[in-house]
């Protein structure tokens, strides 16, 4: 984790290392924090009062101010220096163009934030599922509280925001250690990157965020041969409601975005239904007569009868409607048309440079009205253009999403194609934040990067 | 070098994995008093037999501190993570029948598949302002059955360790993931099982570690035949 006192610790180090503009009166994040670094910097510098720091050749992308190699981020196991022919140069876990990414991210305009390492583990798990469990560390405080190593920055960045409250729009950057279990790689490894909260320019923040990521990356690993994809979530939604299907359904599919097995499973049951469950007996007379009031009213007896408490969980109200719209959900059965054009936009894969075309041509042969995604999408791409990005070099795959529910509109992912790696991942997340606690509805997308696999294709080079 | 096999140390499992034994021409013998935690199989050199509760006779298994187990198939899937790289099922018992599966209450007259309980999964943090919680001692087997074969990931797991078909009513979860024999507990807590959801149908089994050295010995062998042979 690059703390500002690092960066301090740097500045005396490195008299050319600018000193970070102090942090305005109430705003932002708690930025400043002795570090460990720092105080080692002040205890050697004061017994070397004339020790004469090295430099190497400022890097080709980020020169101009600071070009010197030190290597900044946490101390690993104490081996904090070793001397070299050039001077003194630190050794910490972070890879050797961190430095220079961090300036990097600033340049980018993000306030950069200093999340704690431990963090507690239930907004994680809470967001993310149960799943999570396996993949992160997880300790216990005395109390019993679930704590676990920072397994990614979005959510921390997010709860510090809320509970800032600071206005928006605003843009957050940040570079440190993150810490998950994996099959294949170290189980802690760097990530870098940017939240962009509440900026109401959806299409503009959207290609921002891709070209920020995209610029770093190919600054950063310039040899890389990169391949970019992106998915819109919200036309899927959009083709979806204009299927016709009913709510029920179109939520099942939705909350499937993302993931190929289950979309492919509801596709099949929705060609060919199995027959309706019967319903049961004791359910099934008020179901024929269609009595709302007197099946609401029979499950809150039932309930209290056998000492189920009507509020705790789910209500009778919230059965009896679900009983209901259930018996149209598992007898519902798209038309061969409709079944057609759901599998034709889902198998849409094509570069971004002629996926408007394709996209207008794909509504009118389905026959369906999704102008208002249609335009957000078009927006992004005059944005993302208007950044100067190549729109054929990224392919838009129209099946592309994460299964999440705080996933709204835009993903991407930037992966290097010789090594098959994934070196960036972002989208747009704007139901996160209410579910985090915000108040009222805040725009959020961004974007991760991943250094461990930056470092290894920059070594390939 | 000599062979462990773990047995269970008390009540009918012990009994029954002592019976399977005594079938197959294995007679198990209690070194020095009944109570001993350590035995031996009669007429047999270098075999071990050491008592062990069922849950911790999983976990040696895939420490691979014992040769053999007699534990239920549940715990070995709920105490190992890829349990079927560390052990094999060498012999399936006929006892300890139990099923892991998903209850929800009985009430819940919507709900009849695992494909019900994704849909309210993912409308619940909508309409309750939390997860849906499932009360259950078996993470393992929980996380499996709902993310992997069911792609349900939105729920939270509420860590029960004993009376768990009481936690929907009592408001504690929403629905459980426990074992069960004959499912009167469940009824009698008005809970019904999913129809497709039995997630393990468990049962008392001989486990064997995979170990390299068990390959060449003619012990494991015959061993494994003669208790597939009595069960």
């Amino acid at each position: 984790m690059l703390r500002k006192s690092d960066v301090e610790a740097l500045s005396i180090l490195c008299p050319s290392f600018p000193s970070p503009p102090p942090p305005r009166e109430g705003e932002g994040l708690k930025l400043l924090r002795p570090s460990p670094l720092l105080l080692w910097v002040r205890l050697v510098t004061a017994l070397f009062p004339r020790l004469e720091l090295g430099r190497t050749s400022p890097s080709p992308l980020w020169g101009g101010g600071w070009g010197g190699a030190f290597v900044i981020g946490q101390a690993r196991g104490g081996d904090f220096s070793s001397r070299t022919r050039e001077g003194l140069v630190m050794q910490f876990g972070a890879p050797d163009f961190a430095a220079d990414l961090a300036r990097a991210l600033d340049a980018l305009g993000g306030v950069r934030v200093d999340i704690p390492v431990i963090q507690p583990a239930e907004p994680f798990l809470d967001m993310a599922g149960e799943d999570l469990r396996r993949r992160i560390f997880l300790t216990e405080s005395e109390t019993g509280e679930s704590l676990c190593l920072r397994p990614e920055f979005t959510i921390p960045v997010c709860t510090a925001h809320i509970a800032e409250n600071v206005g928006t729009p605003r843009r957050y950057g940040y570079l440190g250690q993150v810490f998950r279990q994996r099959r294949d790689g170290a189980n802690e490894f760097f990530q870098a990157g940017v939240e962009d909260l509440g900026e109401p320019d959806e299409a503009a923040a959207d290609a921002r965020a891709l070209s920020d990521a995209r610029g770093l990356i190919a600054g950063f690993a310039p040899a890389a041969d990169l391949s970019i994809i992106l998915g819109d979530q919200a036309v899927f939604e959009a083709v979806v409601a204009g299927l016709g299907l009913p709510a029920g359904w179109q939520k099942r599919l939705i909350h499937a975005f993302g993931n190929e097995q289950a979309l492919g499973a509801m596709i099949a049951k929705l060609a060919s239904p199995e027959a309706a469950a019967v319903p049961d007996a004791s359910v099934a007379g008020f179901l024929a007569n269609g009595d709302v009031a007197g099946l609401e009213a029979h499950i809150e007896e039932v309930m209290q009868e056998t000492g189920y408490s009507t509020n705790a969980s789910r209500s009778p109200a919230e059965i009896a409607a679900r009983l209901i719209s259930k018996q149209t959900l598992d007898s519902t059965r798209l038309s061969a048309r409709s079944l057609a054009a759901l599998k034709a936009f889902l198998a849409l894969d094509i570069p971004l440079d002629r996926a408007a075309t394709a996209l207008s041509e794909f509504a009118r042969d389905a026959g369906l009205n999704i102008s208002v995604a249609q335009q957000a999408f078009e927006a992004r791409l005059a944005a993302l253009k208007q950044r100067g990005e190549d729109l054929g070099s990224i392919r838009w795959r129209a099946a592309f999403g994460r299964p999440l529910d705080y996933y709204t509109g835009m993903v991407f992912e930037i992966s290097a194609s010789a090594e098959n790696l994934v070196l960036a991942g972002g989208g747009r997340y704007d139901r996160m934040m209410t579910l985090l606690g915000a108040q009222e509805p805040i725009p959020a997308v961004g974007f991760s990067l991943w250094l461990d696999r930056i470092e290894t294709v920059r070594a390939g080079r | 070098m000599t062979l462990t096999v773990a047995l269970p140390s008390k009540g009918r499992m012990k009994d029954d994995a002592i019976a399977v034994f005594a079938r197959a021409g294995l007679t198990v013998m209690a070194i020095g008093n009944d109570r001993s935690y350590r035995g031996r199989i009669e007429g047999i050199d270098g075999v071990e037999v050491a008592f062990l509760s069922a849950s911790e006779i999983a976990r040696e298994l895939g420490a691979g501190a014992v040769d053999f187990g007699v534990t239920g198939e549940d715990l070995v899937r709920e105490g190992l993570s890829r349990a079927d790289e560390r052990v094999e099922i060498s012999a399936r018992l006929g006892f300890g029948n139990a099923d892991v599966v998903v209850a929800v209450p009985d009430i819940w007259k919507d709900v009849d598949s695992m494909a019900d309980l994704g849909d309210v999964a993912a409308d619940f943090r909508t309409r309750h302002g939390r997860r849906l919680t499932i009360a259950t001692k078996y993470w393992r087997l929980t996380q499996n059955f709902f993310s992997t074969r069911h792609g349900i990931q939105l729920y939270r797991i509420v860590e029960s360790l004993g009376a768990t078909e009481g936690a929907p009513a009592s408001g504690a979860a929403d629905i459980i993931v426990d074992i069960t024999s004959t499912g009167s507990t469940l009824t009698a807590n008005h809970l019904r099982v999913l129809s497709d959801g039995v997630i393990l149908r468990s049962e008392a089994c001989l486990v064997r570690a995979r170990k390299p050295e068990h390959d060449a010995d003619p012990r494991v062998a015959s061993l494994i035949d003669a208790v597939q042979s009595a069960s």
